[in-house]
C-alpha cells in the first residue's frame, strides 16, 4: 500500500522551516554570541542592528529583549505596490519573487554586481540563506517565506511592525489578506492554461511556500485528470510518431546503400 | 489505477449499448426471449467489462468479425457533448454518469474520439477552477466565528446545486482542494498561540 501521508508539506511543516529565515533585531540588552548547531549567533550589542533567525528573534522579543524591524516588503506602501502589480500590471502571473542581493562592485565604480556571481561557493539562492526578511530586503517584491513570516510578525511583535511601518497591524493585516485572496484566485484560474494539447504548462515562479502546500493536492489532482483525459490520444500521436521514425529510419537505410 | 480502486471497479460495470454481430445459441434471456436464440442485430446494454471483451475478441470466421460493436453511451452522447461546449459549468455530470471522466476514459481507449477528449479537457479544466472556488468558500474550521458565517454564504442556491453536479473526480478534487484550504484556515488561526 502506498504511505497514506499526502506528498509535499504540510502548514505546519512549511511554517516550523520558516523560522530559519533571518530577521533584523534591535537588541536592548547585551547578549554573548551562541554556539549553536547551525553556526554561532552573531553577539548582541545593544543598539545595533543584528540579523538573527527568526525563531530566535520572536524568543528575545517575548522576554522582551530586542525589537525586531519589519522588512521593507511589509510596509503597507509595498504590499499596495505589489496588489496593483498583481490586478492591474500584470493579472495573468505572480510578482515575481525578490532578485538576487546585489552587492557594489569596487572595482567599477556605479555598477552593481550580483552576490555571489563571481564566487560559486557564495552563491545563495535557495530560501532560508538568501536575507529576504531583513531590515534590507527590498521592498516590491514577497519571498519565499512571505506570508509565514509576515503572519508571525504581525502576531507576535504586532507592536514592532506598527511604530516601524507606521500603519496599525490591523491595516497590514488586511492588505496581506487582500494579497491572499488575488493570489487564491489566480491559482484556481492559472489550472485553465492547461487546457491546450501539449501546452499543458504553468508557471509558477514566485508562489510562496505556504500556497504551494494548500494549492498542492488541487494542482497535482487537475493536472493527474489531464492527463488521464489526454492518455489516449497521447498514446495514438506516439504510435504515429514511432511509425514515422520507422519509415524515416528505412529510407536512411536505403540512402546508406 | 489499482486492482482494488472502486470507482475503477464501478466504472467498468456501467453499461454501454451493443449490437450483436453473430446469433448466439442460449442467450436469448438478454433480450427477454429464454427460449430463442440471441438473433444478429440485437441491441443489447452490457457492461463495459464485458463489451470490451467481446468488442475486442475474434469470433474466429473468415471475415475476422467480433462478436459485437458497442455505440457511445447516452452519457457521452452528441447532446451532451455539445451542452458541454456550450457551458462545461451548466451540465451536471453526476446525472449523466456518477463515473463520467472514468467512463469517458474508458470509452477514448477503446476507439479514438478526438473532439470528445478535447471537448472533455476543456470541460475538466473549467470545471476544476469553479470547484476549487466552491472548495475555498464552504466551510469553515470546527467552531466558527460571525466572520467566517460570511465566507459561508457561496453555498446553497446555484452553489450547491453545481457541487450536486460533480462527478467522482471532481469530487475528489474537491476534497483536496478543501483539505488544502482547511488546514492553510487552522494553520492562520495556530499562529497566534504559540
Amino acid at each position: 500500500m502506498a504511505l497514506p501521508l499526502p506528498p509535499g508539506l504540510t502548514h505546519a511543516e512549511v511554517a516550523f522551516l520558516a523560522e530559519m529565515e533571518l530577521v533584523t533585531v534591535v537588541p536592548r540588552q547585551r547578549l554573548e554570541s551562541i554556539d549553536l548547531l547551525g553556526g554561532k549567533t552573531p553577539p548582541l550589542r545593544p543598539p545595533h542592528r543584528t540579523d538573527l533567525p527568526l525563531w530566535l528573534a520572536l524568543l528575545l522579543k517575548k522576554q522582551r529583549r530586542a525589537n525586531i524591524l519589519p522588512p521593507a516588503w511589509l510596509h503597507p506602501a509595498s504590499l499596495a505596490d505589489i496588489i496593483k502589480h498583481e490586478t492591474k500590471t500584470d493579472p495573468h502571473a505572480f510578482s515575481p519573487p525578490p532578485p538576487a542581493p546585489a552587492r557594489a562592485d569596487p572595482s567599477r565604480p556605479g555598477q552593481a554586481r550580483r552576490q555571489g556571481e563571481d564566487d560559486s561557493s557564495l552563491l545563495l539562492l535557495s530560501a532560508p540563506f538568501r536575507p529576504s526578511c531583513t531590515a534590507d530586503a527590498p521592498a516590491g517584491y514577497l519571498p519565499y517565506h512571505w506570508l509565514e513570516v509576515a503572519e508571525s510578525l504581525l502576531a507576535h511583535a504586532g507592536d514592532d511592525v506598527a511604530s516601524a511601518l507606521g500603519a496599525s497591524a490591523g491595516e497590514v493585516r488586511g492588505l496581506l489578506r487582500d494579497l491572499v485572496e488575488v493570489r487564491a484566485a489566480k491559482m484556481r484560474s492559472s489550472t485553465a492554461q492547461l487546457e491546450g494539447f501539449g501546452g499543458g504548462l504553468m508557471s509558477l515562479r514566485g508562489v510562496g511556500a505556504v500556497e504551494l502546500a494548500e494549492s498542492r493536492g488541487f494542482v497535482l489532482g487537475v493536472v493527474d485528470g489531464v492527463r488521464k483525459i489526454g492518455a489516449s490520444a497521447e498514446a495514438v500521436r506516439r504510435e504515429e510518431e514511432e511509425e514515422r521514425g520507422g519509415e524515416e529510419g528505412e529510407s536512411d537505410e536505403e540512402m546508406g546503400i | 489505477m489499482s486492482y482494488y480502486d472502486i470507482d475503477s471497479i464501478l466504472t467498468d460495470a456501467e453499461k454501454i449499448p451493443c449490437t450483436f454481430q453473430v446469433d448466439i445459441p442460449d442467450l436469448g434471456y438478454l433480450d427477454n426471449t429464454p427460449t430463442q436464440p440471441l438473433k444478429a442485430g440485437t441491441k443489447v446494454n452490457l457492461p463495459l467489462w464485458l463489451a470490451e471483451m467481446l468488442a475486442i475478441a475474434n469470433t474466429g470466421d473468415a471475415e475476422g468479425k467480433s462478436f459485437v460493436t458497442f455505440d457511445l453511451p447516452p452519457a457521452l452522447g452528441n447532446d451532451v457533448v455539445q451542452a458541454l461546449k456550450a457551458d462545461p459549468r451548466a451540465v451536471p455530470l453526476r446525472d449523466q454518469s456518477a463515473h463520467f471522466y472514468g467512463l469517458a476514459t474508458h470509452m477514448m481507449e477503446l476507439s479514438e474520439e478526438q473532439e470528445l477528449a478535447a471537448a472533455l479537457r476543456k470541460t475538466f479544466v473549467t470545471r476544476a477552477s469553479e470547484v476549487a472556488l466552491h472548495a475555498r468558500k464552504v466551510g469553515g474550521v470546527g467552531h466558527k466565528g460571525k466572520a467566517d458565517e460570511g465566507s459561508n454564504l457561496g453555498i446553497g442556491g446555484a452553489g450547491e446545486e453545481f457541487l450536486r453536479g460533480l462527478d467522482e473526480w471532481e469530487r475528489k478534487l474537491f476534497r483536496k482542494a478543501h483539505d488544502g484550504a482547511k488546514s492553510g484556515k487552522e494553520w492562520m488561526e495556530g499562529v497566534k498561540k504559540h
